[in-house]
């Protein structure tokens, strides 16, 4: 099976080779064979007598990631739609972009998603879930963007990829809970111990990651923004990742968890709810779009909502209504992509208002249209596919069960009307669509090219798309036991029926009677759609999801920006303050409670003499001087006296060495210090706000007092005796000098030593570079 | 006598702080050296002050000051000293190519 | 054979000064940079290899025995940080002839850069505090001189607060030291732990810790103390910036998680805490530096603060995961912060520009470099199968075991954000017409992909192959758990 997973990665690697060839051989011709050679291989599964097969691959064993590749009937649903209709919009693909384009791009990109998709659905292994689920919105991401010389394709790309993106990361999120409440990283073994899961504390954080890695995907209300944009990918993309492959991972992810969500009453509200809104939201926005691949946008959105609607019922109705209506979706959508591409390739428009009359001009793609509105309308035919799953939905929406939670029972009574309310829409929208292009007037004159049918080999990706419309409309049990009962058995991870799909309902049937107010409604709306088109006006109005995403963005940039250049002013002076001030406040705040000055002692210090007090009065006067001279040279004097100060310092408390050493390196700074003497300019009065002075100050002395305060205190801890006793004694023994600061310096600590002079040596090189760069400078 | 020495570098570390925080450079150079003194105080006050004779070995004493502080304030002020020289070099350099010695007029442009 | 654990600080350090001589024949001084580099790399590796097998190798310098005299200690940490600066040192090698001016390569580059690398290996073998200090310095001086290299106004300007701020953190640090040894009477710091210990970190030195903390935290850029980090660090040649970025800031959280698994450790709930919380404010105010500007370079300096970030919240929750994916991700930031930097250096040499409102349609011109930086930002952004993931997934899985759950969604989130700053680049620089206004003419030569390319190979294999690297990493995680084993094996009691 990691075969059939990776092998389109793999030899995507090989795509930009041949096409090099691509005005020989369209390289689409070659990509065909890798679909269609992974539908072959997994088209064997069905039947009635399947059973989960599981392979593994070990990737990251020692953390529990594996390539834990799991088929059962779920994924067998979705790996067939992958290949399968990959297969066909390749073909399409193949008629459909010209030689001229980047080609090799395109079907690098496609065979990146069709592993990635590929993967999705296989893997067991949460964290290679994630890969594949990333690897989606990448290619997604390249997909839309491949056109990015077009403002509106970039603008596309980023919207998809920064919204599934932010999905995919809170999946991640949620997965990580869930592996570390379960201590598995399988979707089987998590199944397994859900009570442990329903009884976690993080039962709702988890839902609510899960289901935003899903919504986002699965372009769920408000995420779902990001699809009407993702329609400036490539008509094929469009068929194929954004409406029946791609976005229906999130469909699929909710199925997948579903086990374990399913007795958590949340589970049903926040899906039910955020699905059914999903569904009358995207086909009321349908119907007010004029770009045809809009119109099929907000329908996929419509219908993703309400097969996640239907997941979130979660009784056994539903499930099943909703895996057939997975199936049924990819085949009338596709199809309808792929006209609909049709006609943006043989008019030059996909603006419906331009179009008109197509259906005597074009009679195979209009004849494909209209099976494929019809059944997504859900129009009550029995070769329509369409009708059957929405009938089913239907039934499943008067038969939920009522909680004894307040809302959720509110809910189970309100989604038979919402779904009535929602479809009628569809059913607008789809009527709208078909009528809209395809009959009334011709208005030829305001296209860019003279429209004509379309080329046998672009319609053949559809035909088949709408034979299998037409073919489960007329046998609707034909997938029945031995696909659609498995799938149903995958999401509910329990032994369940095949259902058997009825022709006939009969006129008392709920369900019935809720299409015929559908149809009959919808019929209407339909006829009277420019007199209440104002209502769009009033809802959304200038109100729009998408003004909200744009304004983030800014926002974020704005805010960022804002942020930023507030304290990120190049200003030395605020960097210090900052500094200063966090470390003085904090390191005063831990002393405080940590008990840092319990220990302060005045024993055992050493007596203080006269002169001692008149060198650090001497010092301490100096010190102070620095601030308040307004002349260089004597700032500097002033400098050297404390260095001078630390010298005799050194000579009170017997360091020799450090005496000598300070005055010979006193004696050079000051010498230094005449070069800044004669080249820097003279010091100007410190003519500062109260404020600033109050503010430097207070930083002066809290730093100072935090030294004095955390040395007093460190001094006063005599827990232990130094370790210089050692140096005392072996300085002469091993060391053999009797200098034992030497010894350190030039043995024990050789090492300091060595690097000291190094650092000596890189500055005097950088020096010498930066005095040279100027006389190179000055030469030039 | 510790703890006076104590708050003599407690007293070296407040007067550089506050002269880093001035906008010549020459100040904030002088600041630096100061602060280099206040740290180097309170290596040799952690090493105890005044307890026995200067760490050269004598068969006569039997106590001497604490020799490792020593060694480490050596260190310490030859690697002061070489950072204090490169600096007054970058200063003047610096101030010569920004044509002004105030740090604050070295902010720089946010998209430069 | 402890004799080996000195020989990363000691060749570069003597490469440095052989190459100061050859200084002014540039093709001798190249020729010879590449050779003592590989050979260094590959000493690294021999290195590496030994401690993996046989353990930790300490040396005693001067045979002076610990805790009295300077300890190196190669443990499986240091060594496998000390291999990463090798690697990223190679790559700069190969890189720098194509990006400096003759002018900046006769100025002693190559030497401040062995130096360079010479301090930073210092820094991670050192087991003496004092020793750390001087290492530090000797690093920092080396970046002075890196920083200020070619000397023009800008690089000055930064280049001056840049020297400040460090001055200022290593008169800080060498007063902690002198404050540390006041109160347990020693610099070793196998001894120190040890002694910290004994006391249960009583009195002052939770407050010795904490100032020791600020002071690798200004050198490793964490919140609030990274102000001084994101201009400078751009001001000087990409190659300079690279070894910056990878280098400097994680000498700093190198230091932190050292000192604070092995000595600090007995007041977690003040200081580990306080990290966590340092971590999310790292992770935020870093990505919205990187969101505020349309300079590229700028871009992928300030990303340094939110990866800094992920690190010290892996060091904050100290358990197995999390710290286990502090060191992961720490290799990964290294390997690919430099491969960014120079990336970006290329990007703003070709376009003649570093601000991403005057760049488009780059693609059509350099497909190579464009692709590249895709890669790169899902690679920085912990997008698997790359290297960042497994850091942030293992660091995810540490913060959730210890309930530790906003800062998780805080992580989540700057991924997110991290994603975009760097793919606005490729969407706005890369995509779009081609720009017929200006002629591309500067060509991206491979000597400048290559190493860029390498960088990137690894950074992948970090990711892909982590079932060859995840073992050992964990081995480390459980190493710094148990802070004696250090002790033991430096004390030998």
């Amino acid at each position: 099976m990691i075969f059939a997973v990776l092998i389109p990665l793999v030899l995507a690697l090989f795509i930009p080779l041949i096409s090099k060839a691509k005005h020989k051989v369209h390289t689409g011709i070659f990509v065909l064979f890798i679909p269609l050679g992974i539908f072959l291989y997994f088209i064997r599964y069905i039947g009635n007598d399947f059973s989960p097969v599981r392979h593994t691959y070990n990737w990251i064993p020692s953390l529990n990631i594996n390539f834990d590749f799991y088929l059962d009937g779920l994924s067998l649903l979705f790996v067939l739609l992958i290949s399968g209709i990959g297969t066909l919009v390749v073909f399409y693909s193949i008629y459909y972009l010209h030689k001229t384009e980047k080609l090799g791009h395109f079907y690098v990109y496609l065979l990146m998603f069709m592993s990635a998709m590929l993967g999705v659905v296989l893997s067991d292994n949460v964290f290679v879930l994630y890969s594949f689920w990333e690897l989606t919105s990448i290619s997604s991401f390249l997909l839309i963007g491949y056109w990015h010389h077009r403002e509106r394709s970039r603008y596309g790309a980023q919207k998809s990829m920064l919204i599934t993106v932010f999905g995919g990361l809170s999946m991640l999120g949620g997965l990580v809970l869930l592996t570390v409440i379960t201590g598995t990283t399988s979707i089987r073994s998590m199944i397994d111990q859900v009570d442990i899961i329903l009884n976690s504390n993080y039962l709702p954080l988890i839902l609510v990651l899960i289901l935003l890695g899903a919504f986002t995907k699965s372009a769920q209300f408000p995420f779902h923004i990001w699809l009407p944009d993702a329609m400036e990918a490539p008509t094929p993309v469009s068929a194929y990742l954004h409406s029946a492959t791609m976005v229906k991972a999130g469909i699929y992810l909710v199925a997948r968890f579903l086990p374990i969500f399913v007795a958590y009453e949340w589970f049903f509200i926040s899906v039910s709810l955020i699905g059914i809104v999903t569904l009358i939201w995207g086909s009321y926005m349908a119907v007010r779009q004029t770009d045809l691949k809009g119109i099929l946008a907000f329908s996929t959105i419509s219908q993703l909502g309400m097969i996640m609607a239907m997941l979130g019922f979660g009784t056994e109705a539903a499930i099943f209504a909703a895996v057939f209506h997975i199936l049924n979706h990819a085949t009338f959508k596709g199809s309808l992509f792929m006209v609909a591409g049709i006609i943006d390739h043989e008019t030059g428009t996909r603006d419906i208002r331009k179009l008109g009359g197509l259906f005597t001009i074009m009679p195979i793609s209009g004849t494909l249209a209209l099976f494929g509105t019809f059944s997504m309308a859900g129009v009550p035919l029995p070769f329509l596919n369409g009708f059957y799953s929405k009938e089913l939905f239907f039934g499943a929406t008067t038969e939920l069960s009522v909680t004894t939670n307040g809302l959720a029972s509110f809910l189970s009574t309100a989604v038979p009307y919402l779904a009535v309310f929602g479809s009628i829409f569809t059913f607008v929208y789809s009527m709208y669509l078909f009528f809209g292009a395809f009959t009334g007037p011709k208005k030829f004159d305001l296209l860019k090219k003279k429209p004509h049918e379309a080329p046998i080999g672009m319609l053949i990706s559809p035909i088949v798309l709408v034979l299998g419309v037409i073919i489960i409309g007329l046998f609707p049990n034909l997938t029945n036991g031995t696909l659609i009962a498995h799938a149903a058995q995958g999401i509910l991870n329990s032994e369940i029926k095949p259902y058997h799909i009825h022709y006939w309902h009969g006129f008392d049937s709920l369900a019935f009677q809720m299409s015929l107010v559908v149809v009959g409604i919808g019929i209407v709306l339909f006829l009277t759609r420019k007199k209440w088109s104002n209502i769009y006006h009033v809802l959304p109005g200038k109100r729009s999801f998408n003004k909200v995403y744009d304004k983030l963005i800014q926002k974020i940039d704005d805010f960022s920006a804002g942020i930023t250049n507030s304290y990120m002013t190049g200003s030395l002076k605020l960097y210090m303050s900052i500094i200063l001030l966090t470390i003085i406040a904090v390191t005063f705040i831990i002393m405080f409670t940590t008990g840092g000055l319990t220990n302060i002692s005045f024993d055992n210090l050493a007596e203080v003499e006269i002169i001692d007090l008149a060198v650090v009065f001497i010092m301490v006067l100096a010190a102070l001087a620095t601030i308040f001279v307004n002349n260089k040279l004597a700032l500097i004097i002033i400098t050297g006296i404390v260095g001078f100060g630390i010298s005799i310092l050194f000579v009170i408390f017997r360091a020799p060495d450090l005496a000598l050493t300070q005055l010979v390196v006193e004696t050079i700074s000051m010498a230094l210090f005449l070069l800044a003497y004669y080249h820097l300019p003279e010091l100007r009065k410190r003519n500062e706000t109260i404020t600033t002075s109050a503010t430097n100050t207070i930083l002066a002395i809290g730093m100072g007092v935090l030294i004095t305060l955390t040395g007093i205190a460190a001094h006063s801890s005599n827990w232990f005796n130094t370790i210089s006793e050692y140096f005392v004694e072996t300085s002469y023994k091993l060391g053999g000098g009797h200098n034992i600061v030497n010894v350190i310096l030039v043995d024990m600590r050789g090492l300091d030593t060595l690097f000291e002079i190094a650092v000596l040596g890189i500055a005097a090189l950088a020096i010498y570079g930066l005095i040279k760069v100027r006389k190179n400078k000055e030469a030039e | 006598m510790e703890y006076i020495i104590l708050i003599l570098a407690g007293i070296l570390f407040a007067t550089a702080i506050y002269n880093l925080l001035q906008k010549q450079l020459l100040r904030i150079i002088i600041g630096t050296v100061l602060l280099s003194h206040g740290a180097h105080l309170v290596i040799l006050t952690m090493g105890k002050l005044k307890r026995g004779q200067p760490p050269i070995l004598d068969d006569a004493v039997t106590d001497y000051t604490d020799p490792l502080p020593q060694a480490l304030i050596l260190t310490s002020i030859v690697i002061s000293f070489g950072i204090t020289s490169l600096l007054l070099v970058l200063a003047y350099r610096t101030a010569q190519e920004n044509k002004t010695d105030n740090i604050e007029e070295m902010r720089g442009e946010p998209n430069e | 054979m402890s004799n080996l654990t000195i020989l990363p600080i000691i060749i570069p350090m003597l490469a440095g000064i052989i190459v100061a001589f050859t200084n002014s024949r540039v093709k001798i001084t190249r020729a010879l940079t590449k050779l003592l580099t590989i050979i260094s790399l590959v000493v690294a590796m021999i290195v590496t290899y030994s401690v993996f097998t046989d353990g930790t190798i300490i040396l005693e310098t001067g045979d002076w025995v610990a805790p009295y005299g300077i300890i190196l200690v190669a443990d499986k940490l240091s060594i496998l940080l000390i291999l990463t600066t090798n690697i990223i040192a190679t790559a700069a090698v190969f890189y720098a002839p194509h990006s400096l001016t003759l002018k900046q390569e006769t100025h002693y580059f190559y030497t401040f850069y062995f130096m360079l690398i010479a301090g930073v290996s210092g820094a991670f073998l050192t087991g003496d505090l004092f020793n750390l200090f001087v290492f530090f310095e000797v690093l920092l001086m080396a970046s002075y001189a890196l920083i200020v290299l070619g000397g023009d106004r800008v690089q000055l300007r930064e280049s001056i607060k840049y020297v400040l701020i460090n001055l200022f953190s290593s008169m800080l640090f060498v007063t902690a030291v002198a404050l540390l040894y006041g109160a347990v009477g020693t610099i070793n710091m196998a001894q120190i732990a040890e002694r910290v210990a004994e006391v249960e970190q009583d009195g002052i030195l939770t407050t010795i810790a904490v100032l020791l903390f600020f002071v690798f935290g200004t050198k490793a850029a964490l919140f609030p103390l990274y102000y001084w980090l994101p201009r400078p660090y751009i001001v000087p040649n990409p190659v300079v910036s690279a070894l910056f970025g990878a280098l400097l800031t994680k000498v700093g959280i190198y230091s932190i998680l050292r000192v604070f698994s092995l000595i600090f450790v007995h007041r977690m709930e003040i200081t580990h805490e306080a990290f966590i919380w340092i971590a999310g404010l790292s992770m935020l105010f870093g990505v919205i530096g990187a969101l505020s500007t349309n300079n590229i370079k700028l871009i992928i300096s300030y990303n340094i603060i939110p990866a800094i970030g992920f690190i010290i919240m892996g060091i904050g929750i100290f358990n197995q995961d999390a710290l286990s994916g502090s060191i992961y991700y720490l290799i990964h930031d290294m390997i690919i912060k430099s491969a960014l930097f120079l990336l970006v250096g290329v990007i703003a040499y070709v376009a003649g520009t570093s601000d991403l409102t005057k760049m488009k349609g780059l693609i059509h011109h350099y497909p190579v470099i464009g692709w590249l930086l895709f890669i790169s930002a899902f690679i920085l952004a912990g997008i698997p199968p790359f290297s960042g993931f497994i850091g942030k997934l293992l660091l995810l899985k540490g913060a959730v075991t210890a309930d530790e759950i906003v800062i998780t969604i805080i992580a989540l989130l700057s991924s997110l954000l991290i994603l975009y700053s760097v793919m606005k680049i490729f969407i706005r620089g890369f995509w779009g017409e081609k720009d017929d206004t200006k002629n591309y003419t500067k060509k991206a030569s491979l000597g400048l992909i290559l190493p860029i390319a390498g960088l990137l190979a690894v950074s992948v294999f970090l990711g892909v192959g982590a079932e060859f690297v995840y073992p050992s990493i964990e081995g480390i995680a459980e190493y710094l758990l148990d802070p004696q084993i250090y002790i033991d094996s430096v004390l030998k009691e």
